[in-house]
């Protein structure tokens, strides 16, 4: 049974009357293929179907689309299609003063917002030639990597999550909660911090924070333990992860993967060691890196960083020099004319800024690199050949944040 | 008229509705107490007897079918608060605490919630069989329950062939789900269902085959029969002679019903919600209320067959003979009491509440009289439970045997909770491979075995 023909409007243009329903479950694009990819991709040979993936769907992790075509269970070829979350947050940029931009810049990377909002901070220190007082980069260090465990851990419960475990996801969220109430205790926000400014940051450590942090650095370890002792060695999850997903050391560079990704392919690049900034280059810790490159060894990677974090954590807190924690700057800055590239180490990679300024106290042009973005490129690669629920696992493994790959 | 009127319209409306309602309840009690004394009731009693008992047949279908439908609803709900509960704890959450005490009526508004969703047909859905599909499903689940033995002499029909006649029903379930993902018009229910089907058809060849073993042992298809040739000490239990059976029982039974880690028909990080993925309403609530009746289903079903139904794990008959206690019947055999348990009932009732107020109402001297009197109805209430508990519970075999029979469910109920709760979810080649390459293999391999032993013990105890 099919209703009538050419009631519906299309999704994508509003003008274009579509054949039936079927061609909006069907994912075919109302108009004629633009390229040679299209025309190929959306014809489809017998026995193969095309899925619509998202942009609500479960295990997209944000509102990624992917047109999957599948032959069965198996997925054959697939269109990702971007832009659902589209904000504009460069071009906003350049319409506020610098410090509107932190804030704007806060929800690229919403699962760990201290990161994005780093990007219009250093560009400009890094344009001034600012020399920050080093407590301000301590505390920096210090919520930097408080972020990242956070980031990590809710990345453990999403990719049990996606392979069927309920528990684990809720085990990764109190750990986040714990450091998320943490900062939220210095910053005054949970998600989007807002709390990085040029010249330092904006509030000192207080009280209810450290006794927060105190009372989570005595159990961390043990509470990381608790959480990955229900998959380290789950049976179903070890046959669900290894081998799955394999992202060579050769096509992860050729894409630009950076991060997490890419260590598990087993190249040691990691920002805070290959271009230090901060005071990284004083503290001690390694680079973990695993040389399977399949989900297995990207989990397995990113419980070793927060294991690293921790370390740092301790260090911070145990070198943290007393001080100022704004450099004396004016309120109202004007920034030299120039230009500036920045990067740092997110949990999902090499989070850079091509910054240009005209000497107005607005940002010329912010050019926000997003690992993301580079990481989704992999999906493409990964994804055919596998069964549609191996897909959703090695997508989860990837950890893309939609935020920052539409900006 | 004013005398009746002025304090009539003093009362709450609460009061207004228990006022008549306490004085019918009176004048009912003097009716039944008269009636009986001059043998109106008893005649009208033995008339209506007489009507059931030649038509027994009809009578005994209407009741069990009733039965079987209604009591699919409350153990639905209760196992809904179990997960969500245990889940809930096994994340380190609290769980539902906000409807009835402890949460304990969440469940019960989930139902009304699903009954007040709007019904939904999506566009070019096959309407018919996207109606029928839920209530197949649902069906094929509650029909098995008419085989399986509660109690001693509560069952439903105690065929001969109960046990195929229960892999008959359930097997339809698969009926309803494929025709649910196909009838939706939707690629994700589409997969569900496809999914449902191959999982379905390939457990249930480990499932049959499991009890193969017990059928060789029992002799019988019978599921009573079978619990009564496990009656005696909990190893008499079939589970001990057949182990492997029951772990391959057990492993399909969470296949069969879609199970963590065997969920695969609806995986929401996959294909959304596999075939109920369009359904919406009561349509939906059917297939809800399947899936946790058909995880009662199968842990009664595991009970039944390999942990002894409704026996008792102890057998209480050497114990009592050891100490010397004839039997633990009670002295006063109520059945035999006639009318007069009538007018102990009757009056008694109000003597021994008074009786209870009245030490309440002397020693609290804040309370009045009316506070004393609720406070000890209540306590009587419970008292008056605890007795008739107890003095069922000695009396007739068929509390013992529903006591031990729902404990033990529940177990086997609470493991598949605790399964979902722990495990991920496997694949569906992983899962097929696993069905074909090891669970028949292993069940056929017990199937011999058992019956070699048997033959064996056989041609011993002919020597």
């Amino acid at each position: 049974m099919t209703t009538d023909r050419g009631t519906v409007r299309s999704l994508d243009d509003p003008n274009i009357w579509v054949d039936t329903p079927a061609t909006i479950f069907d994912a075919v694009p109302p108009y004629p293929p633009r390229t040679e990819r299209e025309a190929e991709f959306y014809h489809l040979r017998d026995g193969e179907m095309l899925l619509n993936l998202g942009p609500q769907h479960p295990s997209t992790h944000g509102v990624l689309r992917i047109v999957l075509k599948v032959d069965g269970e198996r997925v054959t070829d697939l269109d990702p299609v971007l832009g659902y979350l589209h904000r504009g947050v460069e071009k906003i940029c350049e319409n506020g003063d610098w410090h509107h931009a932190i804030s704007n810049c806060d929800p690229l990377e919403y699962v760990a917002s201290m990161f994005s909002e780093a990007m219009p901070v250093l560009s400009a220190e890094k344009l001034l030639d600012l020399q920050i007082p080093r407590r301000a980069e301590y505390i920096r260090v210090l919520c930097w990597e408080l972020n990242r465990i956070a980031s990590h851990g809710l990345f453990i419960g999403w990719l049990a999550l996606d392979l069927g475990g309920l528990t684990p996801l809720l085990y990764g969220f109190i750990e986040r909660d714990r450091i998320v109430e943490m900062l939220a205790s210095l910053t005054g926000q949970r998600m989007l911090f807002n709390y990085l400014r040029i010249g330092g940051v904006n509030r000192d450590l207080n009280h209810d924070f450290l006794s927060r942090l105190g009372d989570w650095m005595s159990k961390a370890a043990v509470e990381l333990e608790n959480e990955t002792r229900l998959l380290n060695e789950n049976e179903i999850f070890v046959r669900r992860t290894k081998g799955m997903g394999v992202l060579d050391r050769d096509t992860a560079l050729r894409l630009c993967v950076t991060g997490p990704n890419l260590r598990a392919a087993g190249v040691p690049y990691d920002v805070r060691r290959a271009h230090p900034y901060s005071v990284y280059p004083e503290l001690d810790f390694d680079i973990p890196t695993r040389d399977t490159g399949d989900s297995y060894a990207r989990y397995l990677l990113r419980v070793d960083e927060i294991r690293e974090s921790i370390r740092i954590i301790d260090q911070v807190l145990h070198e943290m020099p007393d001080g100022p924690i704004m450099a004396k700057i004016p309120r109202m800055i004007r920034i030299p004319p120039g230009r500036a590239f920045i990067s740092v180490e997110s949990p999902r990679g090499q989070y850079s800024c091509y910054a240009m300024s005209d000497g107005s106290d607005q940002p010329f042009r912010l050019r926000i690199h997003d690992p993301s973005y580079f990481t989704l490129q992999a999906v493409g690669h990964l994804m055919p050949g596998n069964l549609i629920a191996d897909s959703m696992a090695i997508m989860a493994s990837l950890d893309p944040v939609m935020g920052g790959v539409d900006k | 008229m004013s005398v009746i009127s002025r304090p009539w319209n003093r009362l709450s409306l609460a009061g207004k509705i228990i006022l008549p309602l306490f004085l019918l309840l009176i004048a009912l009690t003097v009716l039944l107490l008269a009636g009986w004394q001059l043998g109106l009731i008893p005649a009208v009693i033995e008339l209506l007897a007489e009507v059931v008992r030649s038509n027994i047949d009809i009578f005994r279908f209407i009741l069990t079918a009733t039965l079987t439908l209604l009591i699919t609803i409350p153990v639905a709900f209760v196992i809904i608060y179990m997960e969500m509960k245990v889940i809930a704890f096994l994340a380190g959450r609290i769980g539902p605490n906000r409807v009835g005490p402890w949460g304990t009526l969440s469940s019960v508004f989930h139902g009304f919630k699903v009954l007040a969703k709007e019904d939904f047909t999506p566009t070019g859905a096959d309407a018919a069989v996207f109606t029928v599909a839920p209530i197949i499903t649902y069906l094929s689940s509650v029909l098995t329950l008419l085989v399986i033995p509660f109690a001693p002499g509560l069952v439903g029909l105690d065929m001969n062939i109960g046990l195929l006649y229960f892999f008959a029903v359930s097997g339809l379930t698969v009926v309803g789900l494929l025709t649910a993902g196909w009838s939706s018009f939707n690629k994700y229910s589409l997969l569900g269902g496809l999914r449902a089907a191959a999982q379905i058809v390939s457990y249930e060849l480990p499932l049959l085959l499991a009890p193969v073993g017990i059928i060789m042992l029992a002799g019988t298809l019978s599921l009573n029969q079978i619990v009564i040739q496990q009656s005696g000490w909990f190893w008499d239990w079939y589970v001990f002679q057949q182990p492997i059976a029951f772990i391959v029982f057990f492993i399909a039974a969470a296949a069969e019903g879609n199970r963590t880690p065997f969920d695969l028909t609806e995986a929401d990080s996959e294909i959304v919600a596999g075939f109920a993925t369009e359904y919406s309403g009561m349509r939906f609530g059917f297939f809800f209320f399947a899936e946790y009746v058909n995880v009662f289903i199968l842990s009664a079903l595991t009970v039944v067959l390999f942990f002894g139904g409704w026996n008792a794990p102890i057998d209480p008959r050497p114990i009592l003979e050891f100490f010397r206690i004839g039997s633990l019947t009670p002295a006063i055999d109520v059945s035999s009491m006639g009318i007069w348990l009538l007018w102990v009932l009757a009056i008694g009732v109000p003597l021994l509440v008074l009786l209870i107020a009245l030490p309440l109402w002397l020693l609290k001297s804040g309370w009045s009289f009316l506070k004393s009197l609720v406070v000890a109805f209540v306590l009587f209430n419970v008292m008056a439970i605890a007795a008739v508990t107890i003095w069922a519970f000695l009396s007739f075999e068929v509390v013992v045997g529903l006591f031990w029979f729902i404990v033990k469910t529940f177990t086997f109920v609470f493991i598949f909770v605790w399964m979902r709760g722990t495990l991920p979810r496997v694949r569906i080649d992983q899962l097929m491979g696993f069905a074909w390459k090891w669970l028949v293999e292993i069940a056929l391999l017990n199937v011999f075995v058992t019956a070699g032993a048997i033959l064996l013990v056989q041609e011993l105890a002919r020597q």
